[in-house]
């Protein structure tokens, strides 16, 4: 079967998130993909078959990820000499508008990498490719169950995940002990709004004519989308969706996050100008010493930190203008109202696609073949060792053995710790609800907050906004009412 | 030019173009500050666009933004190739077809002339999002065109815009002149090599840049009907590069220069064209 | 000698039929292929529910949902106010400095020229990120730096509803003039010089030739640059898109960004073309007023 990949596009970048994704930024790789990593640990038996060719659409998921394109087609056409891997390029930015005039076209690529978010989304243009039945069980046991929960839809799996990642905040240590918290048992046990709160008011400091705030979070533009999406996590709407599927938000909890989110600022503890701080922004301002606490925070924050360190020391004019050294300290998000922490996580994987023609069983098996040598093994460790992120197949663990990371012990425990009470996926939620939400949120939710934000509107008119679409979109009886 | 009266003493002459300077200048001032922030910042060190320095004056200089640029990829200058084809093409297409379609529309009379024209102009005005999917089957799904120059070059030989431009500037001319060419003995065709073209110089110029400049920095399309490094423009080829390595913000600024500079230099060179002007006194009374 | 074009009569020409149509078959061809069929599949779609494998016909119904969308409606005023502000002063910093730049010797010229034509030569992209830079919100940022000089106070320029569409005008005003400026200027010196010399002879002064000679022999060109630029300005999105996101509270959400939501983000392909469609009867409609009242004395 010739597919030829097609690579679709977009005209624009989106800045905002050219930003953020600057501040997930990393860099250069420092974790050497180290050869002698174990091979995949799928390789089986030779397969016997026809030829094939797997196309796959694949952003820069890691610094160094796109640089190992022509090795991984290499070492996968040696696993599978029938089969070749087809690996085309995209930016993070163009990857959704690219995928997504490939398949209104109806001819998408057989793997692309996108958040399990999407997924829903996919299912129901009828685009997605069930693999159920064509992944071993080999495959699905070298997973960890949860995240690979996350692929799913319905009953049926639709990809395989690459990683699982907490969305947290962080904090610089010498400013947290100068304030007089102790974030080591913070990391352990989380904190309450409350807590929190007054720990962000100590964290206000004028040194100098300069202004210190306590907590900045990137809200510009659609970044505004993370800040709410993290706290009402905590605040016991884990989910869009209650777990007999009403619309969550718009219970009492969630007006209760909207007066926070007014408080914290109207507290003075952050910048009233939050609502155009963007990621490269906050980050400056972390850096620079006006900020104690950032959100959203990932764990390989602590190497952009470290990086700029070791500029400092060198002081060769290199280092962020203005900026001091900073120990990154992972954080765990306050929890609301008595709830219970649940971390907002994040998986993103290798999504199949299906064409116009229905796939045969052969081109999907191989095309599941080619999903897991990219989500397992040395490619898996190799990735995810670059984003500081957690290893979720056994084979990688085994390969990342050999490679060696530099990572603060305290923030890998903290970042544990969250991952223990994750958000849980929600494959029953069906796709024209996730749909009609997701439309609710980008309407209404993210306009309102960024007016919120800006000190236009109150948090009661914002929650009567978002009450009323929802009951439009949902009816009376599909949402929650307390 | 003589729409400014030149009889005045030199002294008064002077002052007033350095009032007209001083006037040009604030504004040029204000239009530069983006792009000299633009290009100061490609002299600055390869960092994480989170980590910028924003500042009017970089802490150093260096080159190595460029450098960095030029090793990322061994099609670097390959995409800058292809995009000269590409653009020059598509310029070369639309200097001849849209001014002969300008000259029809603008000096020929023929049934159904204004309905066409009129058909032409709405085209304009539909928003390319929604066409895109569209054209996309059709170039890559019906012709099969996927990752050539065709698919690059072909949807844009001859752009409405160009024509409409065209159209305008040619109905300037005076049907005098075509007329007594006419009665010389000169066909259509003639008239439009011989009278058109020369005394369209102007506007022929300022399509044929602006038509390059539109090609040079289109950025779409080609994405979406390449599939492979080396049939990539240098716009498609930069943000690969750029979001390969998501967060350098000096080496996006250094390929955003230099993209820039063949833009300049065609400037330049069609220059002489319009400053020439168009002379259509020509006209025998 | 001093014949002028203005008062040539029009003359009916006959048996250009065949080179009109040879001239123009080209044009014509790409125009079917390339952009007459995509449009007209746009119209087809615009009445089903997408789907890319079997879309079903729903009629009228993603019409009627766009006319009942107050985001359409919000999002066609703040385009209308967009236009409103951008194209005519636009139109006329162009004009002004083209009018300025023209005494100047010839290096001066070139240099202005490509001074104003830099920001069109450098892609939107890149320049964003710096105009973000500009209206940074805090009081470091470049904009509210100026503003403080002025004694004005700190305004956070794309965060807030009442200042980010301005924000996104301003922009406009300082950073899209090349094109036009190159454009009126190779019209001005298309202008004969004989008309200004019998201006003189009446002893004309500066503003009156500019008004009785230089707008009138300038018509076809601005009526060019007016429905272009409308026409690009109702279809504006990249700014929007790359600036605020059409925030915040949808104060700069714009037609062209609702239809590339709808398209590419809720995959509502259907609604997508149909709200493209209803622009595009509004952007003809408003240029077919122009050239009523532009043209009226323009040669067609």
């Amino acid at each position: 079967m010739k597919r030829k990949l097609r690579v679709l596009a977009s005209i624009m970048a989106l800045t905002l998130s050219v930003t953020s994704l600057a501040a997930c930024g990393s860099s250069k790789g420092d974790s050497s993909p180290s050869p002698s990593g174990s091979a995949s640990a799928s390789g089986s038996a030779a397969p016997s078959g026809e030829k094939d060719t797997i196309t796959a659409l694949l952003p820069p998921v890691s610094p160094t990820y796109q640089d190992n394109f022509a090795q991984m087609e290499k070492e996968f056409n040696a696993l599978y000499p029938n089969l070749t891997l087809k690996i085309e390029p995209a930016s993070w930015e163009d990857m959704s508008q690219k995928l997504d005039t490939q398949v209104n076209a109806g001819s998408p690529p057989d793997i692309a990498f996108i958040g399990s978010g999407g997924i829903a989304k996919y299912v129901d243009q009828g685009m997605l490719m069930d693999i159920t039945d064509s992944v071993t069980p080999d495959m699905v046991s070298d997973f960890d169950p949860l995240p690979l929960e996350y692929m799913k839809n319905g009953n049926s799996l639709y990809g395989l995940p690459a990683y699982m990642e907490v969305h947290a905040i962080g904090g610089n240590k010498q400013f947290l002990e100068q304030a007089g918290i102790d974030w080591k048992k913070v990391q352990q046990e989380g904190w309450t709004y409350e807590q929190f709160r007054e720990a962000i008011k100590k964290g206000v400091v004028t040194e100098n004519g300069k202004k210190r705030y306590g907590f900045v979070f990137a809200t510009a533009g659609v970044a505004s989308r993370d800040y709410l999406t993290i706290l009402v996590k905590n605040a016991g709407m884990p989910d869009p969706f209650t777990s007999d599927l009403k619309y969550a938000y718009t219970s009492k909890n969630y007006l209760e996050v909207l007066k926070a989110v007014r408080q914290m600022i109207d507290d003075g503890s952050m910048p009233k100008e939050l609502s155009s701080v963007d990621a490269g922004k906050r980050w400056n301002m972390f850096l620079t010493g006006q900020t104690m606490i950032t959100g959203k925070g990932l764990a390989v924050f602590e190497n952009s930190a470290k990086k700029n360190n070791a500029k400092i020391d060198a002081n060769d004019g290199s280092a962020v203008k203005d900026s001091i050294k900073v120990d990154y300290v992972v954080l765990p998000v306050p929890s609301f109202l008595g709830q219970p922490p649940v971390s907002s996580t994040v998986v993103d994987g290798y999504v199949t696609f299906r064409g116009k023609k229905e796939p045969t069983a052969e081109h999907k098996a191989n095309v599941v073949k080619a999903a897991y040598f990219l989500a397992s093994g040395k490619v898996a460790a190799t990735t995810n060792n670059d984003l500081f992120a957690a290893h979720i197949t056994k084979s990688a663990k085994e390969a990342a053995k050999s490679m060696t990371i530099d990572r603060n012990p305290d923030n890998i425990a903290a970042v544990d710790v969250m991952l223990s009470h994750a958000a849980k996926p929600r494959p029953d939620i069906p796709t024209d609800k996730a749909a009609q939400a997701i439309k609710l949120e980008d309407e209404v939710i993210i306009p309102k907050l960024q007016a919120l934000l800006a000190n236009e509107i109150k948090p009661e008119a914002m929650y009567e906004a978002v009450k009323a679409a929802a009951i439009k979109a949902f009816g009376e009886d599909g949402v929650v009412k307390d | 030019m003589a729409l400014y009266k030149n009889t005045g003493n030199p002294a008064r002459r002077i002052s007033r173009n350095a009032a007209i300077g001083v006037l040009l200048l604030i504004f040029a001032l204000a239009t530069l500050f983006p792009i000299y922030f633009m290009v100061i910042s490609s002299f600055g060190d390869p960092v994480e666009a989170g980590a910028m320095n924003y500042t009017l004056w970089p802490g150093k200089f260096t080159l190595d933004s460029y450098k960095f640029f030029f090793n990322y990829s061994k099609y670097s200058f390959r995409w800058l190739l292809n995009s000269l084809v590409v653009a020059g093409s598509v310029m070369v297409f639309n200097v001849v077809f849209a001014s002969m379609a300008g000259f029809a529309f603008s000096k020929l009379r023929f049934r159904g002339r204004n309905v066409l024209f009129a058909v032409l102009l709405c085209a304009m005005m539909i928003p390319y999002q929604v066409t895109q999917v569209p054209l996309y089957i059709l170039v890559v799904n019906t012709f099969d065109m996927e990752n050539t120059y065709g698919a690059l070059i072909l949807p844009g030989i001859v752009t409405v815009y160009n024509i409409f431009l065209a159209k305008q500037f040619m109905s300037s001319i005076p049907s005098e002149i075509l007329e007594s060419a006419k009665i010389d003995g000169c066909n259509q065709f003639q008239i439009y090599t011989k009278l058109i073209l020369p005394l369209s110089k102007t506007v022929l110029a300022v399509m044929a840049i602006l038509t390059f400049m539109e090609s040079w920095n289109t950025f779409f399309w080609p994405l979406l009907v390449t599939n492979s490094m080396e049939m990539q423009t240098i716009q498609v080829g930069l943000k690969n590069f750029r979001f390969a390595n998501t967060t350098y913000f000096g080496p996006m600024m250094a390929g955003a220069t230099i993209a820039a500079l063949p833009m300049f230099i065609l400037f330049f060179s069609l220059q002489r064209y319009f400053l020439e002007g168009v002379t259509v006194g020509a006209v025998k009374g | 000698m001093n014949q002028l074009p203005i008062t040539v009569k029009k003359r009916k020409n006959r048996g250009d039929g065949a080179w009109g149509y040879a001239f123009i078959a080209v044009a014509l061809v790409v125009y079917a292929l390339f952009t007459a069929y995509p449009v007209a599949s746009a119209f087809i779609i615009s009445f089903q529910k997408y789907k890319p494998l079997g879309s079903t016909f729903i009629g009228w119904e993603n019409y009627a949902e766009t006319f009942q969308d107050s985001l359409f409606w919000k999002s066609l005023r703040n385009t209308v106010v967009y236009t409103v502000l951008t194209v005519p002063v636009g139109l006329l910093i162009s004009f002004s400095i083209a009018i300025l730049i023209l005494p100047l010797k010839k290096f001066l010229q070139t240099t202005f020229k490509a001074i104003y034509y830099l920001p069109a030569v450098a892609s939107g992209v890149t320049l964003s990120v710096v105009w973000l830079w500009i209206y940074d919100p805090l009081p470091a940022g470049i904009l509210n730096q100026v503003v403080h000089f002025f004694g004005g106070s700190n305004q956070n320029w794309l965060g807030a509803s009442a200042t980010a569409m301005f924000s996104l005008v301003l922009m406009s005003w300082l950073s899209s003039h090349g094109t036009a400026i190159i454009i009126y200027l190779a019209a001005l010196l298309g202008i004969d010089d004989s008309y200004y010399e019998a201006a003189d002879l009446d002893g004309a002064t500066f503003l009156q030739k500019i008004w009785h000679i230089v707008i009138p022999c300038l018509k076809p060109t601005t009526l060019f640059l007016f429905v272009t630029g409308i026409i690009g300005s109702f279809q504006v999105f990249q700014n929007a898109f790359l600036m605020t996101g059409g925030g915040p509270d949808n104060a700069t959400t714009m037609v062209g960004l609702l239809i590339f939501n709808n398209a590419f983000k809720y995959f509502e392909f259907g609604e997508a073309a149909a709200q493209s469609l209803i622009l595009a009867v509004i952007i003809a409609g408003i240029s077919l007023i122009q050239f009523k009242f532009l043209g009226k004395d323009v040669e067609y």
